[in-house]
């Protein structure tokens, strides 16, 4: 598995396009402010894309994209990409070698990914003053992205670093039953209620089925309640349809809602008004609260560390008035120190998801670490006086 | 009479160690159980399970022959299965009076893209069972309340178009230790719906509000708020959620309880709880 660090991919070519609806937008061209190397810290947004691609619309604008593929397992892209897991994880090899399943292969294959991701953080920021956005590609089975330890940390990473927003792209052809739709919508919120993040709902392949039935469900109720009704298939749903009717529209205010093909690039404008409008939501309530939790958990880490140092001492203080006896380390003092560290950025998902993390995305210059190592240093002096 | 748990949840969720649990506790009070696999791409069973698509056709087979990634391939195994119901139902035809452990796939597209899970239900019905879902969340997910409306929402997504009763696993206890004081878990096992608005409103901003409460509603409506924790060492734990599958089954059918707790027919709400 080669690594990432030599990412000196070119940056993709605008394609030329057709049926493009002219793009003049103000975002466009290399002579605005916008493209100049700032050195006033200029932080692209994040667009992480769950469900369909998008991927392929954004060269038909002309701005420069950056674009990250986490899915191991889908192949040759038809477009170039900035940092594309399939060059740092083999999934095939990865199936054979660990005798996974597809499923298992995938998850595998992100986590092993997962464990580089600073690598790949660290060439996005420094990329940073250069770039529009940023477009992170997410694997094709929704839930292993969302459901699964590494997902969420590499949304929580990312959303600590840049201003970050999801995409939630509908395949809109296949979701014109209101039984589909509904389970549709329910799941996108699941990933609202998780990550916290600003959401766009991107209604794509509008070239082959226009999304309008979508936001009529979602803002008259009648319009639903009549669909509802005229499908055999949601029957069930007939004694919920008032509170779901509900919950579609209290959703559409909650977010941007626009509909978009990927194939003609119609829409593309009003994705990344939204876009914007979502990186602004970003600041005002995710920000604060993400830097808040931080802070409590820091607080929380020093706390504990000095618990430890105490306790620690006091062993120490005890065992030599009774002579001179073999310093017993109390085993939790060092552990309980290197657990919750590892937990600063989060602490959920399997044990060997936990251990994996800690190794590689400490960030150096914390103070924590330099705690860490005047700890270690007391350690070591306490021992060696011990023999 | 003729019993069918689905057993739902996204992938790692743990609804095959769930099934093998489940099995083992019924064969030790002598219930007769048969595990059915309907997930193409599982990999391994503690259990040889009686009934499994991957004898009908494989994902392998699927990636390898089609070129399929392993979505696509998955959608693709699960319509064929759909096509060639009758093998289902050949398959079913021979067990009676058991249980059937129904070990499903968890991707997500097969509830909100497609039918698929809607039609094998209706062939369940059909073939005389009376089936029940069991929805699986990771216990380990659920650190706050905001988490914990996400596990919800992504189980109502792939219940609202099943019309069967269904019961909610927290499931993996065993492996919480030390957070599970932290997660205050024991406040969804039965949640007052007002407590869980307001820690929803405090964590959110309040443009959220108005969507807290009506998810709430919708939540509550759809007797979603309890979860069950399921500790697979505890058998006390195995004990408590096989009972609330089969008050689920019991009661979703209208049926009086098998073994009413008087000798008179008993239909209080109140046996939903009792065990």
């Amino acid at each position: 598995m080669s690594s990432t660090t030599n990412a000196a991919f070119p940056i993709p070519q605008a394609t030329a396009s057709a049926g493009n609806t002219g793009t003049n937008s103000k975002q466009s061209a290399s002579s605005t402010g916008k493209q100049s190397a700032s050195s006033t810290g200029k932080q692209p947004p994040v667009i992480l894309c769950v469900g369909l691609r998008l991927t392929a619309s954004v060269y038909t604008r002309k701005q420069t994209p950056y674009v990250i593929n986490l899915d191991p397992a889908v192949g040759k892209l038809p477009f170039a990409c900035n940092i594309d897991i399939q060059d740092a994880v083999n999934y095939k090899q990865v199936m054979s070698q660990y005798q996974l399943g597809p499923n298992g292969a995938i998850i595998t294959s992100l986590n092993l990914f997962t464990t580089k991701f600073d690598q790949v953080l660290d060439l996005v920021t420094k990329r940073a003053p250069e770039l529009d956005y940023v477009l992170v590609d997410t694997p094709g089975q929704i839930e292993i992205f969302t459901w699964s330890a590494s997902g969420q940390i590499i949304t929580d990473t990312l959303a600590s670093l840049l201003p970050t927003v999801l995409a939630y792209v509908i395949d809109t052809p296949r979701s014109t039953s209101p039984a589909t739709f509904v389970s549709n919508m329910m799941y996108a919120l699941s990933i609202l209620y998780k990550t916290k993040l600003p959401m766009i709902l991107v209604f794509n392949k509008c070239d082959v089925v226009d999304a309008a039935f979508a936001r009529d469900w979602m803002t008259d109720f009648e319009a639903f309640q009549d669909a509802v009704r005229a499908d055999e298939d949601a029957g069930f749903m007939g004694s919920l349809v008032g509170s779901m009717g509900m919950v579609l529209e209290e959703f559409y205010n909650a977010l941007k809602v626009v509909s978009v093909s990927a194939v003609t690039g119609a829409g593309m404008d009003d994705f990344f008004s939204a876009v914007d409008e979502a990186v602004a939501e970003y600041y005002v309530d995710y920000k604060p609260a993400m830097d808040k939790k931080m802070a409590d958990k820091k607080e929380a880490l020093q706390k504990s560390r000095q618990e430890n140092l105490t306790k620690l001492m006091l062993d120490m203080a005890v065992d030599n008035e009774n002579g001179g006896k073999e310093v017993k380390m109390s085993s939790t003092a060092i552990n309980v120190g290197k657990t919750a560290e590892s937990n600063f950025y989060d602490d959920d998902g399997a044990n060997e998801d936990e251990e994996i993390f800690s190794v590689t995305l400490e960030d150096r210059s914390t103070p924590s670490r330099a705690a860490d190592e005047s700890f270690n240093r007391f350690l070591g002096k306490a021992t060696s006086s011990q023999k | 009479m003729k019993h069918a748990i689905l057993v739902m949840g996204p992938a790692g969720c743990g609804k095959s160690t769930f099934c093998s649990t489940i099995l083992t506790h019924c064969q030790s009070i002598g219930r007769s159980v048969h595990l059915v696999n309907l997930d193409p791409a599982a990999e391994h069973f503690e259990y040889k399970p009686s009934i499994d698509l991957r004898d009908l056709i494989t994902l392998e087979d699927v990636v390898e022959e089609l070129q399929y990634g392993p979505n696509g391939g998955l959608v693709y195994c699960l319509e064929y299965l759909v096509n060639n119901i009758e093998w289902l139902e050949e398959q079913i035809e021979n067990f009676e009076d058991d249980y059937l452990i129904i070990d499903c796939p968890g991707q997500i597209e097969l509830y909100t893209h497609f039918p698929i899970m809607k039609n094998i239900v209706a062939t369940l019905t059909k073939c005389g069972y009376r089936t029940c879902g069991a929805y699986l969340l990771d216990s380990q997910f659920v650190q706050d309340v905001g988490k914990f409306f996400a596990g919800v929402m992504s189980a109502m997504s792939a219940m609202v178009q099943l019309e069967i009763p269904h019961i909610n696993v927290l499931s993996k206890m065993d492996l919480l230790g030390d957070r599970a004081e932290s997660y205050e878990l024991e406040r969804y096992f039965d949640p007052d719906p007002n407590l869980l608005l307001e820690d929803v409103n405090k964590e959110s901003s309040p443009k959220m509000h108005s969507l807290n409460r009506a998810l709430v509603q919708l939540i509550e409506e759809f007797n979603m708020v309890s979860f069950i924790p399921l500790n697979i060492n505890d058998e006390d734990s195995v004990t408590l959620v096989l009972s609330h599958i089969d008050n689920a089954i019991q009661y979703g059918e209208d049926v009086e309880p098998k073994e009413p707790k008087d000798m008179e027919d008993v239909e209080d709400d109140d046996e939903m709880y009792d065990f």
